[in-house]
């Protein structure tokens, strides 16, 4: 069969037939090019051409390090853990059941003390899936098969541009200003094997938000991008930078109130060099460069303006990196609704179910287009790590995908997964299939739809494991009328100061600390994403020392006891907290300390 | 890319018998630090290029007013994972139109080889117990069509390549 006749989606060729439109794509997802599927299918021969120097001997372990850590792969506690990319949280259904064939196949401990664990993946808050259980010798035919479905490891780790993230709802929300996900993969493509950014002081991380309610918690990244219009109706980014977590949580201040969309590579390319001079390289915890804009201030805002001039100015291909309308064309034409979406009259729904009553006001949600709904499906499921995903989970997903949002699906912030074309006509029917399946949990929002590292149990960095506290949570509150009672409240778990659960930006957050070998628990209040329910971005405060293992959970409840004993009529968890501040929740939690009670932490 | 063998290369450093001088005199072939560039530059003919080794953590533009007397630039990457010397080369190559060599040494390792060529470097000298061959093979991969973003030796990002070719 010609070239020419071939369409493709997602890695898989089938004939284009021009009579039927719909056929000529599969999704609404960006369309790898030639190029894009050739250039991940090299990365996976390099990879496979370094680990067999690397098994030959030819790679000392350090060297392999950074070159695995940029496809992907660490060594974990048990077992090394791969990280998959999922840009700006685009997901297919054939992407989908390609993930969860390697979760079967290869996710998996064959011998050792951990024989049988596997088969499963875990999305993370940066719209990732991580595996914890493939064997290393398997990880060069693992990149392969990821290519095969144009997915890939590239900068998901290491001291570089990480993946781009975005909102969950991009595209489809009603109330985003412009579309993000063009840019996103424009930015994807600029940061990947970019040569002068790949050894950077510390890891970089951009996320990009198009709408008016920020979903990308822009505010903690090193770099955060809102899109924006301007008076004239011209397309741009305000563009904050030198926000973090970790030991050190400080929100981004913003550098720049307006960069024209076709510039933004270059002020990117800015930001990047002045980071990859000037950043510390001394101390690892003084690395990211939320470090150099808190030390040098305005110095380092004019220090970023003077390079973006002189790239425009001085440098000969400065204008070459401008970003062409015809590019954006491009990408954007990926981007169209799917063949046959289009607004039709709102549906009247018979919500005399209370189950399904509930379940549409917790997990089905607004979409610009009259007559559809984006819909969470949710992985929060008692006994299971909040994102852990099985594979015939993943396969049922898919299938779901399939069936009701045109072979799409999105990875959220959350930690769950996202349909974004959904029928008002199809909920009833998506209802029952979704609770069938167990994705029906209608807590998106509220306090069991929690944040959570995967911890101590699998993660070498962790101090604590954060597993076992999200499920006792999951336990305590499972009754769906209690948790609506508590109503919207962010709660996240870290289980160390990596944050990775992003315990500073949780309404409640908890952090794993190491004490004498042993874990502990500090908790803190009134932390915020920087959307509008939350807040200005902020870190949340401490609640007195560290609370041990089994008061941790007591401590939540006696935070959340307090709310509803001292709220006003209506008032959310974090409005409560902003009112009355941290005494009384500090007095109710110290109440239940037994341990530390005697001998504070 | 140019493998060097430090031992056979022409360029000398400037050494006396308590170390290096501090202020060696001018002869062809002399590859001088930092601090012996500034202490002999105002005297050095400029009909005698030099090379000069520049630490990671200077500020690149103090050489672009002696540039056109320098025939080799060694950038240094004290550990193959700080990446600063990236940023030294890019600028020297395009801002500052530096036409003279410019070399890796320190832990240069094969691994490297592509964002060292893409980023201005045409002169390596690997680490002792790194492979000429295995190096050369690095840098053949993606050589066929190229990367997204524009670097030193293509400025063109794939986005305008693709719309020339068409």
């Amino acid at each position: 069969m010609a070239q020419e006749t071939l369409s493709f989606c997602c890695g898989a060729a089938f004939p284009k037939v021009a009579a039927s439109p719909s056929l000529a794509r599969c999704c609404p997802m960006y369309q790898y090019t030639d190029f894009d599927r050739h250039f991940v299918r090299q990365r996976a021969a390099q990879y496979r051409d370094q680990l067999e120097r690397h098994l030959r001997g030819e790679l000392g372990t350090d060297e392999f390090r950074a070159l695995r850590l940029q496809n992907g792969w660490y060594i974990q506690r048990h077992a090394p853990m791969l990280r998959v990319a999922v840009p700006y949280g685009e997901l297919s259904a054939r992407q989908l059941r390609q993930l969860a064939n390697i979760a079967r196949t290869y996710d998996r401990q064959p011998d050792g003390p951990f024989a049988g664990q596997g088969g499963y993946g875990h999305f993370t808050t940066r719209q990732n899936l991580q595996y914890n259980w493939i064997p290393l010798v398997d990880s060069a035919t693992v990149m392969e098969l990821l290519a095969d479905v144009d997915m890939h490891g590239i900068q998901t780790s290491g001291n570089c541009i990480r993946n781009i993230t975005s909102d969950a709802f991009a595209g489809i929300a009603p109330d985003e200003i412009v579309d993000p996900r063009p840019y996103a993969e424009i930015l994807r493509q600029w940061s990947t094997l970019h040569p002068e950014f790949a050894h950077l002081p510390r890891k970089f991380k951009i996320a990009i938000s198009g709408a008016l309610e920020d979903r990308a918690a822009i505010g903690w990244h090193d770099i955060g991008l809102q899109l924006k219009r301007d008076d004239a109706g011209h397309i741009g980014f305000q563009v904050f930078v030198g926000g973090g977590m970790g030991r050190t949580p400080i929100p981004g201040i913003e550098i720049s109130p307006f960069v024209a969309w076709d510039h933004i590579l270059v002020f990117i390319e800015a930001v990047v060099r002045v980071y990859n001079l000037a950043g510390r390289r001394d101390n690892l915890y003084k690395a990211r460069i939320k470090i150099l804009v808190k030390a040098e201030g305005q110095k380092f805002v004019d220090a970023v303006n003077e390079e973006y001039r002189r790239i425009l100015a001085d440098d000969p291909a400065g204008h070459e990196q401008l970003i062409p309308q015809a590019e954006l064309d491009r990408v954007k034409a990926s981007f169209v609704d799917p063949a046959g979406v289009q607004a039709e009259p709102a549906v009247t729904l018979d919500d005399s179910d209370p189950a399904f009553a509930r379940w549409l006001a917790r997990n089905v949600h607004g979409h610009r287009l009259s007559g559809y709904r984006a819909v969470t499906l949710s992985l929060k499921r008692v006994g299971i790590a909040p994102g852990d995903t099985s594979a015939d989970v993943m396969d049922t997903a898919a299938a779901l995908a399939e069936r009701f949002s045109h072979g799409e699906l999105r990875v959220s912030h959350r930690q769950n997964l996202v349909l974004p074309w959904v029928r008002e006509a199809d909920l009833a029917e998506l209802f029952q299939a979704a609770r069938a399946a167990g994705f029906a949990t209608p807590n998106a929002g509220l306090l069991t739809d929690q944040i959570a590292c995967p911890g101590g149990d699998f993660c070498a960095l962790a101090n604590a494991r954060s597993l076992p506290l999200a499920a006792e949570i999951a336990e305590r509150y499972q009754d769906v009328d209690e948790l609506v009672d508590l109503g919207e409240i962010d709660l996240h778990i870290s289980g160390c100061i990596n944050s990775c659960g992003h315990h500073h930006s949780g309404h409640i957050g908890i952090l794993g600390v190491d004490k004498d070998g042993a874990e502990w628990y500090q908790l803190t209040l009134g932390g915020s994403d920087g959307s509008t329910l939350s807040g200005t971005t902020t870190p949340g405060k401490v609640i007195g020392p560290s609370f041990a293992a089994d008061e941790i959970a007591d401590a939540i409840e006696a935070v959340l006891d307090t709310y509803q004993r001292d709220r006003l009529s209506g008032e959310r968890f974090i409005d409560a907290v902003k009112r009355l501040g941290l005494d009384p929740f500090k007095t109710a939690a110290n109440a239940v300390r037994v341990s530390t009670a005697k001998a504070p932490a | 890319m140019k493998f060097i063998n430090a031992t056979t290369c022409p360029w000398k450093h400037a050494i006396g018998e308590d170390g290096p001088k501090p202020d060696p005199d001018p002869a062809p072939h002399k590859l001088l630090s930092l601090e012996q560039w500034h202490a002999v530059k105002g005297r050095w003919p400029t009909t005698t290029p030099v090379a000069i080794e520049f630490p990671n953590d200077a500020d690149i533009t103090q050489l672009v007013p002696d540039l056109d007397r320098i025939a080799l630039v060694v950038l240094d990457f004290p550990k193959w994972t700080d990446g600063r010397a990236y940023s030294q080369a890019h600028l020297l190559r395009t801002r500052y139109k530096f036409a003279g060599a410019i070399r890796a040494r320190g832990e240069v390792l094969v691994d490297m080889m592509q964002l060292l060529a893409r980023t201005g470097f045409d002169e390596v000298v690997l680490r002792g117990d790194q492979s000429k061959a295995a190096a050369e093979k690095a840098l053949a991969f993606f050589s066929d069509e190229g990367f997204y973003q524009g670097d030193v030796a293509e400025t063109r990002p794939w986005f305008l390549r693709s719309r020339s070719a068409a």
